[in-house]
């Protein structure tokens, strides 16, 4: 693997490491979401560190440069990742008609109750 | 008697509402029952919230907009709370016909089923008001779905003109579709065992104001509905209720 390719991912995966650990720092996001980009950060520092291994890899699984399947993996972080979300919206915006739906409801009954006073 | 509930879902319904509501309260003046009102405004841009409140017609602003389904929804949460035995869906825009209100809900007065579809279709003579020809081909295939799914043939799979009982009242405030609300929430309910019986009605054709449906949007409504058929019929349900 190419030297510059391989200090790019190992700064790639520092910058990200910091700017999970920012984040966290500041509260933005529980620690549970913080994992994912961890791990996103180890693995390309794992592929910066040990080319070798994952090049095993890509051979064994069909890929026939590297870095494809590096890209590979990423894609399918990624989907995953957005499916979690899509997943993670559609809650939130279940518990947001509640929301409304009940929040509107008792509106109109203190509203009754105090014309009717 | 039973205590009956109309829910009107508006959304921009300025030009429409009033007159909706005047026709209910003079049928409830001239006839033996009398129906409640629940109008659920669905966060109108327009001057139907003052509208509402100059003329005093029972209603519920929504907060924020949350389309058909949500808007529905709070009309069952609304009549669950407030212990009602019948809830019927109807339209604010003056497509349905307040006469036929008794029609549609003589099936469940007589326990004979559980919701009843105020139908287009089933009798032809009744309705002047048919819509256009792509849609009822649209109708057509949901209803060749939901036939698939639960083995009963329903013919107006998109009528808004509903009535259902106090148990589908609970099930509905629970828990109903935020979109494309009849098609599903009719298979669902077949699905869980319940009946569901179709009433001809007639339908004028609207009086102002544009169909919550635009034409454009159809193919992705066909393939959203038809899929969710498909999921439904696929899911289990426990038996009995």
């Amino acid at each position: 693997m190419d030297v510059k390719l391989k200090i790019s991912l190992f700064v790639f995966s520092i910058i990200l490491f910091i700017i999970t650990t920012s984040i966290l720092k500041k509260g933005r996001i529980p620690i549970k979401y913080s994992l994912l980009w961890y791990f996103f950060a180890i693995i390309i520092l794992l592929t910066s560190v040990f080319p070798n291994f994952f090049s095993w890899i890509a051979s064994i699984v069909g890929f026939e440069v590297m870095s494809n399947l590096i890209i590979a993996i990423f894609i399918g972080l990624l989907i995953f990742l957005t499916m979690a979300l899509t997943i993670m919206v559609a809650g939130q915006n279940k518990k947001t008609i509640l929301l409304i739906q009940e929040l509107s409801i008792v509106k109109k009954e203190l509203e009754e109750k105090s014309k009717n006073k | 008697m039973d205590k009956v509930l109309l829910i009107i879902p508006a959304y921009n319904e300025e030009k429409n509402i009033l007159r909706t509501y005047e026709e209910i309260v003079n049928y409830n003046k001239h006839s033996k029952e009398k129906y409640d009102v629940i109008v659920i405004n669905d966060g109108s841009k327009d001057k139907t919230k003052e509208i509402l409140e100059k003329n005093n017609i029972p209603h519920i602003n929504l907060l924020q907009n949350l389309g058909i389904g949500g808007a529905v929804q709070t009309g069952y949460k609304f009549a669950f709370y407030n212990d009602y035995d019948i809830a019927v869906q109807f339209d604010g825009d003056g497509q349905h016909d307040i006469n036929y209100v008794k029609n549609i809900i003589t099936p469940i007065i007589n326990k004979k089923c559980d919701l009843v579809i105020g139908s287009r279709y089933i009798d032809k003579e009744t309705s002047s008001f048919k819509s256009t020809k792509a849609r009822q081909i649209g109708i057509n295939i949901i209803s060749k779905f939901i036939k698939i799914a639960t083995r009963k043939k329903i013919y107006d799979t998109t009528s808004g003109f509903r009535a259902c009982n106090k148990k589908i009242i609970e099930s509905f405030a629970k828990n109903y579709p935020v979109e494309y609300p009849e098609p599903i929430t009719t298979t669902e309910i077949l699905k869980q065992g319940y009946k569901i019986e179709e009433v001809p009605v007639n339908m004028k054709e609207r009086l102002g104001g544009k169909s919550s449906i635009r034409a454009w949007k159809n193919f992705y409504y066909m393939i959203n509905v038809c899929l969710s058929i498909l999921m439904i019929s696929i899911r289990r349900y426990k038996d009995g209720r």
